[in-house]
């Protein structure tokens, strides 16, 4: 039987905005087994990104439970979270998120320095990870140099890095044009083959057929489609 | 929207940047603000004193010395300063001005609203560093007279409105000039934050790979936002110089001008001499801190007159190392014009000085007894000398154009002027003092005989030999007197002015930590997105603390290095023309700059917190 790797129970997540109590997630129940790819469908602002950042140790829940490898997310504090983060997760981002005064290379790095990697190992798998995503010889660029789809398939070599267990794609093609969002399913591709576990947050149809269970999120609660 | 309605929305919806920046520009602004205006009222009080007569000229020079170069660096650090915040604020607008841009507006409407937020911003502030630096004048001004001094309350409004005219010039200047680089440069560009940062990849190869993630993050970062990092690099420098030549220049001056002081009056030395013109002697000693009415007395009057048989006994007792036999009169002196070659031909020749003529206090002394060690510029009088003088600081400043090139007249009957073979440091009578040798001073009064004695004693033996000299000299109705307490008065006093001078180094102080504050704040609000992201990939709180106080670290040593070289440089060779430095002077400069990098250092621990109290989707989503 596999294992576990994510357990949500009753979870809820509600944001205060000028005194207006708006539910992110509603009550989400949630159970994913090691090497699942999940694929979550849903409209913008369905509250896709606050499940991602719940799963990821981003953020607590305003009430529920929500366990990740055994671990009761909601319980830990800042500094354990991180390291929580630093081993078990890899993120990628709509907007790509890298540090814009890194690097492409040193994108990739920063994660596995953290990790406390030897320079050595570090640089062979910065490079290693350049070359899986066909990028070997833009790698001392700035972000800002690369164009949009470079620049996310940076965000998923940095995401692989420290080879998570668990790798949580927020609307990885939302900002990519059709061509560009293709590269983007190679690389998943690639990801599902090696048995990773994968959640990804989606409204793009396409990528739904990558999964092997997809989920649909509305008004933050998981509906049938 | 209308021209003014559209900055003023602006600046209030971006409530956190708005709000530092006025801070920072209105802390800067109040600091240099006060450091100038109680600044020069210092310098008007020591003015005051000068020209009282109360200091000789060597040491109103170095208090004057003092307080001109620690206000031309004031007046400096404030527009760099706030120009460095204004820029560092306005270089962050880049990308808005960008992306205005690329919706069309045009280059001049984008300028003009940034000029005017940035008006808003500066006048706002400015107001706000009027008022607090006028409170915190009026507060440092009452608590030194409560103190015991006596600085003027008097605000002189013309000085204020320079000052704000120039901060508000300079703000303008370096606001203005990212405005204009990015209303001029194309869309793309203003947006990228290569352009924004000044992003360079070249630099990053050469970060030392052993320092650590954090400080190896903290170096590239710096690096990488190449501006910015300049700008700091040049504003903390300017900062640290100021403070380093106020505060070393301050305590070296301190010791110097004590030094002084002790050397020319001496340590453990009793004077001899008839009541009156003992009386007479320690107020010209002591005219330095205190005025007293003085009556014409005879010097040479019979009664006062000490024995040579007194001489020989005082000699005798043992504990008496020397004793320094003198006679002294007050008299009129005169300047004696000397020939000097053409400074600029070489070859004919010019006559210097005047005849000017001054009151001073002239000393006949045995050469090789005399018990004071003065600084001399020039040469000590020497056994063999006969017709040579040292003559005091005010005197030489005050009555010549080069005394060492020129002769003195001590009484204007004589046809003899002497030459004058150094000029001395000396508190006694200001400073207005001549120094000659006493065959030739009975030659010139045709009279002989001491009228007071310096006795130098072990001070071991203190009590005892007290007691013999009380013996000895009540015989002859003559009196005593330790001159050590009128020697502890001149320390007192100068400790005094130079605790006075040094409450402009606290500020300067402050003015760099809070220039440092600023800084800090206003980087990391703009690297708060980062933060979330590094935090987002593992990094703990710690760790972007430990990358902010390394990144104020790195900026604090290398302007430490930079400032604190060129402020002992700056002291050295332009404040303190002959500095005395003890060991334990070194070792309290080396604990003071260390407690100020260590302070800058702790400052930055605010900021450091700060940037990891958002939580990290927060962080994130900082733009």
């Amino acid at each position: 039987m596999k294992e576990k790797v994510i357990v949500a129970s009753d979870l809820c997540r509600q944001f205060e905005i000028d005194d207006v109590i708006v539910d992110a997630i509603n009550n989400i129940n949630l159970t994913v087994e090691e090497g699942e790819f999940i694929s979550i469908y849903g409209v913008s602002g369905a509250g896709k990104t606050t499940l991602l950042n719940l799963i990821g140790a981003l953020d607590k829940p305003t009430s529920g439970k929500i366990v990740v490898f055994n671990h009761d997310l909601g319980t830990y504090d800042e500094n354990f979270l991180a390291t929580f983060r630093s081993a078990y997760i890899g993120f990628v981002f709509q907007s790509y998120n890298l540090i814009s005064t890194l690097t492409a290379v040193e994108n990739i790095a920063f994660v596995i320095e953290l990790a406390g990697w030897s320079k050595e190992r570090i640089k062979n798998r910065s490079e290693t990870l350049l070359k899986l995503v066909g990028l070997e010889h833009r790698g001392n660029h700035f972000p800002a140099q690369l164009s949009g789809g470079e620049r996310q398939r940076v965000a998923f070599a940095r995401a692989l890095a420290n080879d998570p267990p668990l790798l949580l794609a927020d609307e990885p093609t939302g900002n990519l044009d059709m061509e560009t969002g293709v590269e983007i399913v190679s690389i998943l591709e690639k990801i599902k083959e090696k048995g990773k576990t994968v959640i990804l947050a989606t409204h793009d149809e396409k990528l739904l057929k990558l999964a092997s269970r997809s989920l649909f999120l509305k008004d933050g609660r998981l509906t049938d489609r | 929207m209308s021209e003014i309605s559209f900055p003023i929305k602006d600046l209030a919806r971006r409530k956190t940047q708005t709000t530092l920046t006025i801070f920072g520009l209105a802390i800067s602004t109040a600091a240099t603000l006060f450091l100038i205006i109680f600044g020069s009222n210092l310098g008007f009080e020591i003015m005051f004193l000068a020209k009282g007569g109360r200091l000789t000229s060597g040491f109103s020079n170095i208090f004057f010395q003092f307080i001109l170069i620690v206000s031309i660096l004031n007046i400096l650090t404030g527009p760099i300063i706030t120009s460095f915040l204004v820029h560092l604020t306005m270089s962050g607008r880049r990308q808005d001005i960008g992306v205005m841009k690329a919706c069309g507006c045009l280059s001049g409407s984008i300028f003009a609203y940034f000029v005017t937020e940035l008006s808003l911003l500066v006048f706002f502030s400015s107001l706000i560093g009027i008022i607090f630096g006028v409170a915190a004048y009026y507060f440092s001004t009452i608590f030194l007279n409560v103190s015991g001094f006596s600085i003027s309350q008097t605000l002189n409004l013309g000085t204020i409105l320079i000052i704000c005219i120039v901060l508000i010039i300079f703000s303008h200047i370096f606001g203005a000039l990212p405005i204009s680089k990015a209303a001029k440069a194309k869309p793309t560009e203003a947006m990228s934050p290569i352009y924004q940062l000044g992003t360079t990849a070249a630099l990053g190869k050469k970060i030392p790979s052993k320092l650590g993630l954090t400080f190896k993050a903290a170096f590239r970062n710096l690096l990488r936002r190449k501006s910015a990092t300049s700008q700091a690099i040049i504003c903390f420098t300017v900062v640290l110089t100021l403070t380093t030549v106020t505060i070393v220049g301050g305590m070296i001056a301190n010791q110097t001008t004590t030094s002084y002081v002790e050397r020319a009056i001496g340590r453990n030395i009793v004077l001899v001499g008839h009541l009156t013109l003992m009386e007479r002697y320690v107020n010209l000693l002591s005219r330095f801190f205190e005025e007293k009415e003085m009556q014409q007395i005879d010097y040479l009057d019979h009664e006062f007159l000490i024995s040579e048989s007194l001489v020989s006994k005082l000699a005798d007792i043992p504990g008496v190392r020397k004793v320094d036999a003198r006679l002294v009169l007050e008299n009129s002196v005169r300047e004696v014009p000397g020939i000097v070659l053409d400074p600029i031909e070489q070859t004919t020749a010019v006559i210097i000085g005047d005849s000017r003529s001054n009151e001073a206090l002239i000393l006949g002394v045995e050469a090789e007894k005399v018990v004071n060690d003065w600084l001399i510029f020039g040469r000590k009088l020497g056994k063999n000398d006969q017709e040579s003088t040292v003559i005091g600081d005010s005197l030489a400043v005050n009555m010549f154009d080069d005394p060492q090139n020129q002769s003195i007249k001590i009484f204007d009957e004589s046809l003899l002027a002497y030459s004058i073979v150094g000029v001395c440091v000396d508190p006694l009578n200001n400073g207005k003092v001549v120094y000659m040798p006493i065959e030739t001073l009975y030659n010139d009064l045709g009279q002989q005989g001491y009228n007071l004695l310096f006795l130098q004693i072990d001070a071991s033996e203190k009590s005892q030999v007290l007691a013999q000299i009380e013996n000895e000299v009540s015989e002859e109705n003559l009196n005593f007197v330790e001159l050590d307490t009128v020697l502890d008065k001149h320390v007192n006093f100068l400790n005094n002015i130079w605790s006075l001078v040094m409450f402009l180094p606290l500020f300067s102080l402050a003015t760099a930590t809070i220039s440092l504050l600023s800084y800090l704040m206003l980087s990391i609000s703009g690297q708060q997105h980062e933060f979330g992201i590094m935090r987002a990939l593992g990094a703990k709180p710690r760790t972007i603390m430990k990358i902010v106080f390394s990144q104020a670290l790195i900026i604090i040593l290398v302007s430490g290095a930079i400032g604190i070289s060129g402020g002992l440089f700056i002291t050295f060779r332009f404040l303190i023309p002959d500095p005395v430095i003890s060991q334990s002077i070194l070792i309290s400069v080396s604990a003071w700059l260390l407690v100020i990098l260590g302070l800058l250092c702790a400052s930055s621990l605010y900021p450091a917190r700060k940037a990891v109290k958002k939580t990290v989707v927060d962080a994130i989503s900082t733009l």
